[in-house]
């Protein structure tokens, strides 16, 4: 059997701990919890990551890094304005399927114990790669004529709180078809209200 | 017989057409050949937009059109019922930075037009062709300008509501010195006597014991005839509103009430070649501007002492210039003891887009009265119209009824009309824009 | 060594369509006595010179270096001759042709007096095909609208002592266009910490964000090489109009255009991705001193 590099141990403690602080919640679970689902001693896991708050900081930049290296490959692509929003929320909808720890990490803990991320995490710093990419995806869309001019926060809300909240009521078990059933309409309402007016 | 001469450093050329009868002027008309289309350039453009376009009307007054343009929109927010109330500080500090635009062309039209031509005429060696002291003194000016103004030429600096520049005593007390400089210099190289003193002049017999450029220029034109030479409408404008002028119609030396939308254009009387100048007429009638107008709408004791004895002549033309350039100095120097840095700069208006109607600009330019007219949709411009100094003096029209230009030049000698025709400090640029 | 014995440059100085402000503009030169000692003007509009226009026109002279100001207008006629032929004349045995000025460089505001037949000289906006690529090799374009005085005066004393001057793309002299006019701009912490200048008349604020300066991304040399020795627009808080480069003039110069509050225009060679990241974190912290003005006229301490 191969050894395990350090990255890909990096990154099995990123998984585990993505999946604990999802299941249970962000002060329940603990960094021997997370070793022991990994499989190393606690020790160990502090050669990796110093304190559970810096792990949690390099969790959201990891969660927006991902999201952000996926909206760049849309952002680059030849596709038109309305291609891409399908695909970036395509994308989404995927990553809350294949790997919901990531989005419900987002939601239920960055999103809702910003204490923990307010020194060192202030403002949008730790989810910046994501946001530049959503930046540049509207930038080009009213460039190239087939958005609308408005304030970058108007058209940001619309677009990620709406995800947001449908991978919210998704994770919570409320919505009656596969969110796969969605990604259609959900993308035409977005174009739709983003779109130049004439 | 009509003859054709080009006449050059006007800010561009002129093409005289001089129409003699035994070596004597019996008429002249005067076409200005170049055309820019800058009033079409600005349609459809954001009102805002015009403060960088047409200072590039003009290389040497361009600060006095930056002027006009912020005066025109304010106007037109005014006239949208959105009216600005520019500070003290602002509107001096516009005024100043207008003045020493106004003294920068003095400067160079002695030195760079009045000396080498009175030379050429009169043949005198002891007049000497020194350019570069109107090249410094201009240096100068435009230095203490560009202390609030950012640079000079092209500066936009003036905007709806006031001024960009957020200045410091510093600053004021850099401009200071550099006026205190540029004073002496005047008063070392050209009068050969204090400002104050000279301002205190009563009549040419004061002149009598000065050694310097001036009193060599001044003898010169007497040598000349200048004095009976050169006369004009004996009529004066002076429209733009300032703390250093006062705005009032002359005609000889009585002095009437004046109202800028009494100015109207008409086209140039040009029957050998097509001018892109349009003639300005006040009321239908020829009338001339620049700094004699404006000495005379002063009431200036020395230039009504000349004007009592030689009318509206080449020489008291001249002579004007000269001691405006004198009283603008020393104007400056007490405009900038009465800026308060402590005032705003720029004061808060609407947005441009609340902006329809129209608005007109006036400011006294260094050649007389520049007006801005302009129509405004939304914050964008319908049309402008702009209106030179020079389209007064230099207008052409015809024999029976000559503009200011015309009349000074008749019935003299062709040398001495050419002569004559510089007096009035011509703005090829300006007048065709 | 005196330079009286050496033959001393001919310089002949032609108008095209243009305002006269690179004239006036070069008359403010702090040495130009000096220089005047060591080149002769064949023609100038302002200064004295050896001929007249009327004299120049006949094509019967030569010039080592012709400085054209203006925009190269085709119908467009000096002293009844066709500007075309007289800067055809003289451009063939100059050494070298400097265009002063945006107008002579690239069609700059007189472009639009005839769009489809005005240009510069030897580029049309960003286009090299104006009407004397044949000389291509012997062109400097000093843009700028208007030049400043140094940069003309800079240009002819290295031609004077014979040393190289190397140019850009555009043809500009790198050693004055090499930097961005936002280099030495006395608001560049504001611009480093997106403190963005709300309302003119304040020294305080960075301009590129809401004002629609233009330094960022233009080149020139303004607030190294200060315009009358004392200043330049933006420390007077004036926003640059970008007035060196080959699209000026823009419209709407004193607003930034953005694209859903995301400026259209990053600064020169800088990422957006880059530019965005950046400035994202920069928004995010609030530096006391420069949100607040920088001289406290009341303190009485």
């Amino acid at each position: 059997m191969a050894r395990v590099t350090k990255e890909e141990r990096k990154n099995g403690i990123i998984s585990a701990a993505l999946e604990l602080f999802s299941e249970n919640g962000f002060y329940i679970t603990t960094i021997p919890d997370i070793a022991k689902k990994v499989g190393m001693s606690v020790g160990n896991f502090y050669n990796y990551f110093s304190s559970k708050d810096i792990l949690a900081k390099e969790l959201i930049m990891y969660i927006s890094e991902y999201l952000g290296k996926n909206i760049r490959a849309i952002n680059e692509s030849d596709a038109n304005t309305q291609e891409k929003i399908e695909q970036i929320v395509s994308m989404y909808f995927d990553t809350a399927k294949q790997r919901p720890e990531m989005i419900e990490y987002f939601l239920r803990v960055y999103l809702s114990n910003r204490e923990v991320f307010k020194d060192g995490c202030e403002g949008m710093i730790c989810v910046s790669p994501f946001i530049t990419e959503m930046m540049i995806f509207f930038e080009n869309g009213v460039a190239s004529g087939e958005l609308h001019d408005q304030d970058f926060f108007s058209a940001f809300g619309l677009f990620m709180g709406y995800l947001g909240g449908m991978v919210f009521l998704y994770g919570e078990k409320i919505l009656p078809e596969p969110l796969d059933d969605y990604k259609q309409s959900i993308s035409e309402n977005i174009y739709n209200a983003l779109k130049t007016r004439t | 017989m009509i003859t054709k001469t080009i006449l050059e450093q006007i800010e561009g050329e002129a093409s005289l057409y001089f129409d003699m009868k035994e070596d004597v002027v019996d008429f002249v008309t005067i076409a200005f050949p170049h055309f820019r289309g800058m009033e079409k350039m600005l349609e459809g453009k954001s009102a805002l937009d015009a403060l960088v376009i047409t200072p590039r009307v003009c290389g040497i007054c361009g600060h006095s059109h930056l002027l006009a343009s912020v005066r025109a929109i304010e106007d037109a927010y005014k006239n949208s019922g959105f009216a600005i109330a520019v500070t003290k500080k602002a509107s001096k500090v516009r005024e100043l930075t207008l003045i020493l635009e106004l003294v920068q062309n003095h400067f160079k039209w002695i030195y760079l037009v009045l000396v080498p031509h009175l030379k050429e005429l009169s043949g005198s060696e002891e007049l000497l062709n020194t350019p570069l002291k109107g090249a410094y003194g201009a240096s100068l000016a435009t230095k203490i300008l560009a202390i609030f103004a950012g640079q000079w030429p092209h500066s936009s600096y003036m905007i709806p509501g006031g001024i960009t520049s957020d200045f410091t005593y510093v600053d004021l007390t850099k401009a200071k010195s550099h006026l205190q400089k540029l004073t002496e210099y005047f008063e070392t190289e050209t009068l050969g006597v204090s400002v104050e003193e000279f301002l205190s002049f009563e009549s040419c017999k004061d002149f009598v014991s000065l050694e310097s450029d001036f009193a060599k220029i001044e003898r010169l034109l007497i040598d000349l005839g200048m004095q009976k030479k050169g006369h004009a409408k004996d009529a004066f404008l002076s429209i733009g509103i300032h703390e250093f002028s006062y705005a009032a119609k002359v005609k000889g030396t009585r002095l009437f009430k004046i109202a800028a939308k009494y100015v109207q254009t008409q086209e140039a009387y040009t029957p050998d070649e097509k001018s892109y100048a349009k003639n300005a007429l006040y009321k239908n009638q020829f009338y001339e501007t620049g700094p004699l107008a404006r000495c005379m709408a002063k009431e200036f004791k020395l230039i009504k002492n000349m004007h009592r004895r030689f009318k509206d002549s080449a020489y008291t033309r001249v002579m004007a210039r000269i001691y405006e350039t004198a009283y603008l100095l020393t104007f400056c120097k007490k405009l900038l003891t009465e800026i308060d840095i402590n005032e705003s700069s720029c004061v808060e208006s609407v947005s441009l887009k609340n902006i329809s109607g129209i608005g007109e600009g006036v400011v006294e330019a260094p050649r007389g009265p520049l007006i801005h007219r302009v129509q405004i949709k939304e914050g964008i411009i319908k049309s402008y119209k702009i209106i030179t100094p020079t389209q007064y003096n230099i207008a052409s029209s015809t024999k029976e009824n000559p503009s200011p230009a015309q009349q000074a030049m008749m019935n003299c000698s062709q040398a001495d009309a050419k002569f004559i025709f510089r007096t009035f400090d011509v703005c090829s640029v300006c007048t065709t824009h | 060594m005196h330079l009286k014995q050496e033959h001393k440059l001919k310089i002949f100085w032609l108008q095209g369509l243009t305002c006269n402000g690179n004239a006036h503009s070069f008359l403010n030169l702090d040495y130009l006595g000096e220089l005047l000692e060591k080149i002769e003007f064949v023609h100038h509009p302002l200064l004295p010179s050896k001929y007249s226009l009327t004299e120049m026109v006949k094509c019967k002279t030569s010039c080592d270096i012709l400085i054209f100001e203006g925009a190269y207008d085709p119908s467009l006629k000096r002293a009844d001759v066709f500007v075309d032929k007289i800067l055809r004349h003289y451009a063939k045995n100059a050494k070298y042709i400097i265009a002063v000025g945006t107008c002579a460089s690239f069609g700059g505001i007189f472009k639009a007096t005839s769009p489809k037949t005005n240009s510069g000289i030897l580029f049309n906006e960003a286009e090299k095909n104006g009407p004397l690529q044949e000389y291509n090799a012997k062109i400097i374009n000093l843009s700028g609208c208007p030049v400043h005085p140094e940069w003309l005066g800079f240009t002819l004393n290295m031609i004077i002592d014979r040393h190289k001057i190397v140019l850009d793309e555009e043809h500009r002299p790198q050693e004055l266009y090499s930097s961005l006019v936002h280099h030495g701009c006395t608001r560049n912490e504001y611009f480093e910490w997106k403190v963005d200048a709300d309302d003119f008349g304040q020294k305080e604020g960075c301009l590129f964000y809401k004002k629609g300066c233009r330094a960022p991304m233009t080149h020139g040399s303004c607030n190294t090489i200060l315009w009358n020795g004392v200043n330049s627009k933006t420390r007077s808080g004036t926003p640059c109009f970008g007035c060196t480069e080959s699209d000026f003039p823009r419209a709407n110069l004193f607003e930034t255009k953005t694209n859903m509050s995301i400026p259209a225009d990053a600064p020169v060679g800088v990422p957006k991705r880059a530019y965005l990241t950046l400035t994202g974190i920069a928004k995010t912290f609030h530096i006391k001193r420069l949100e607040e003005p920088l001289i406290d006229y009341k303190n009485n301490t």
